[in-house]
């Protein structure tokens, strides 16, 4: 038999494959990412030259335009699947009850759309407020002063309950998706689903809680 | 012994373009050992006594094993039971006066014949692509002759417990029929016969399934927890391992 891999990718199950790699790579993107967040608990200095490190970097745009691609791939599939899905069922049911028992359905496993369009929205207002937010320079050093950027956005209440609600929402979005993934690629064996499926959980809530942190400690700390 | 009065909110719809709608009855003098199928055995009669159509539903063996009969009971397929059928539902399980809402399997590849009845031919289509061994095998071989590990034997058994009611799809909210087609897969599979046509059969039954028009696996589990025979999610990622090998190394 040929390979087939273009008929794999359209397949249901090459499609949750594809939504699975992506989705894991935007998960490890986002572990990096809050490392160099957390810098900004060291100090501004840390923090704003491991920003200049990164934006003075060349390799940087082409990171950015695979996450770009990462990003893109996972959001198209994603909502290709599921017209496709709401299409296998066009009469919905007049009563339709959870099964529980071993049933994993969650909060977060039926919102998976709703928390991913949620999360897209947010992606773009972020790019907007830091990465093409105003340009502070920094005096001593003449780089880009993006802790006093941060700080200047983060002690605007609203904004800070808009983060910690957003960081909550791509927790709920990583605490189906990261076990979600491992089960779509068939990385799946009595003896460490629970671990799986536990530290699904348990990495979502820390990346959330990582992430949320921030604009938290800069409101009521940083600033002072 | 005594006695149960419950009211049924059904689903009846005359044909498969006609317009469905709930139509309720009373349910008297129900005996709580009664199963979930003979208490409609006895509206039917009543209804068939005042000259009324009554309330199509399949069924075959009522033991359970056959895979005939189900419906969703209060929202869920074949009722709040775990690993059982709708046959196997007793009506001791509701309590004297309640309501029950009793709807068909719903999805595109399972469209509704009459009532409860759903057309489930897209599930031998299914087993049409791949679900059978090619060679024949003739008769029973000496038990040694072709050895079979112990785990392998029992995880294709329980796969092999699959009846096919469909239960699997109607629970998905993606009415993905993965547990069904994994539980053949896993089944056929796993065994000395059907391993050399492993490859062949996985993407010809994914492919089918794609094509009958269910969906994607949710990776929920809600099939898992209303099967009737409780197959496990986990046949679904060995599927998911075997048709991504047979797509991409198979030669």
């Amino acid at each position: 038999m040929p390979m087939r891999p273009m008929k794999f990718l359209s397949s249901s199950v090459g499609t949750k494959v594809l939504i699975a790699v992506t989705g894991l790579a935007f998960f490890l993107f986002l572990i990096l990412h809050l490392a160099g967040n957390l810098l900004i608990f060291v100090g501004p200095e840390a923090f704003n030259s491991y920003s200049h490190k990164l934006v003075s970097n060349p390799l940087l745009l082409v990171a950015e335009a695979g996450l770009a691609a990462i990003f893109l791939l996972h959001v198209v599939k994603a909502v290709v699947n599921f017209t496709a899905n709401r299409h296998a069922r066009p009469v919905g049911y007049a009563m339709k009850r959870w099964a529980r028992h071993t049933s994993r359905k969650s909060l977060a496993s039926t919102t998976m759309i709703v928390s991913g369009t949620i999360i897209f929205g947010f992606l773009i207002l972020h790019l907007i407020t830091f990465k093409f937010g105003t340009y502070y320079e920094d005096p001593t050093h003449h780089y880009r002063d993006l802790h006093r950027l941060v700080l200047e956005k983060f002690s605007h209440p609203g904004l800070v309950g808009f983060y910690v609600l957003c960081m909550t929402i791509i927790g709920l979005h990583l605490r189906h998706g990261l076990a979600s993934a491992f089960q779509s690629l068939g990385i799946e064996h009595p003896q460490y689903n629970r671990l799986i499926r536990l530290g699904g959980v348990v990495l979502a809530l820390l990346i959330a809680a990582g992430f949320a942190a921030i604009p938290i400690w800069v409101y009521f700390v940083g600033t002072r | 012994m005594t006695k149960m009065t419950v009211t049924l909110r059904v689903w009846r719809q005359a044909g498969p373009s006609a317009r469905g709608r709930f139509v309720e009855y009373a349910a008297e003098g129900v005996s709580p050992d009664m199963s979930f199928l003979e208490m409609l055995d006895v509206i039917n009669e009543g209804l068939i006594r005042k000259g009324e159509d009554p309330i199509a539903f399949d069924s075959d063996c009522r033991e359970g094993i056959c895979g005939t009969c189900g419906f969703l009971v209060d929202g869920v397929a074949h009722g709040p039971d775990r690993g059982t059928t709708v046959c196997q539902l007793y009506m001791r399980r509701f309590t004297d006066g309640a309501t029950i809402t009793v709807e068909p399997w719903r999805a595109r590849a399972f469209p509704v014949i009459k009532d409860l009845v759903v057309d489930r031919s897209a599930f031998d289509r299914i087993i049409q692509a791949g679900g059978y061994i090619s060679v024949n095998v003739g008769a029973a071989p000496d038990a040694h002759a072709i050895p079979v590990p112990k785990s392998v034997a029992d995880n294709a058994m329980d796969a092999a417990q699959c009846i096919g009611c469909g239960a699997c799809v109607a629970a998905c909210k993606n009415a993905s029929a993965a547990l069904f087609v994994a539980a053949k897969i896993t089944h056929l599979n796993l065994l000395p016969h059907g391993e050399p046509e492993q490859h062949k059969r996985v993407v010809a039954m994914v492919d089918q399934a794609d094509t009958a028009g269910f969906g994607s696996c949710s990776n929920e589990g809600e099939c898992e927890a209303v099967c009737p025979k409780e197959i496990k999610l986990s046949t679904i990622a060995r599927m998911n391992r075997q048709y991504a090998r047979a797509c991409w190394f198979d030669r």
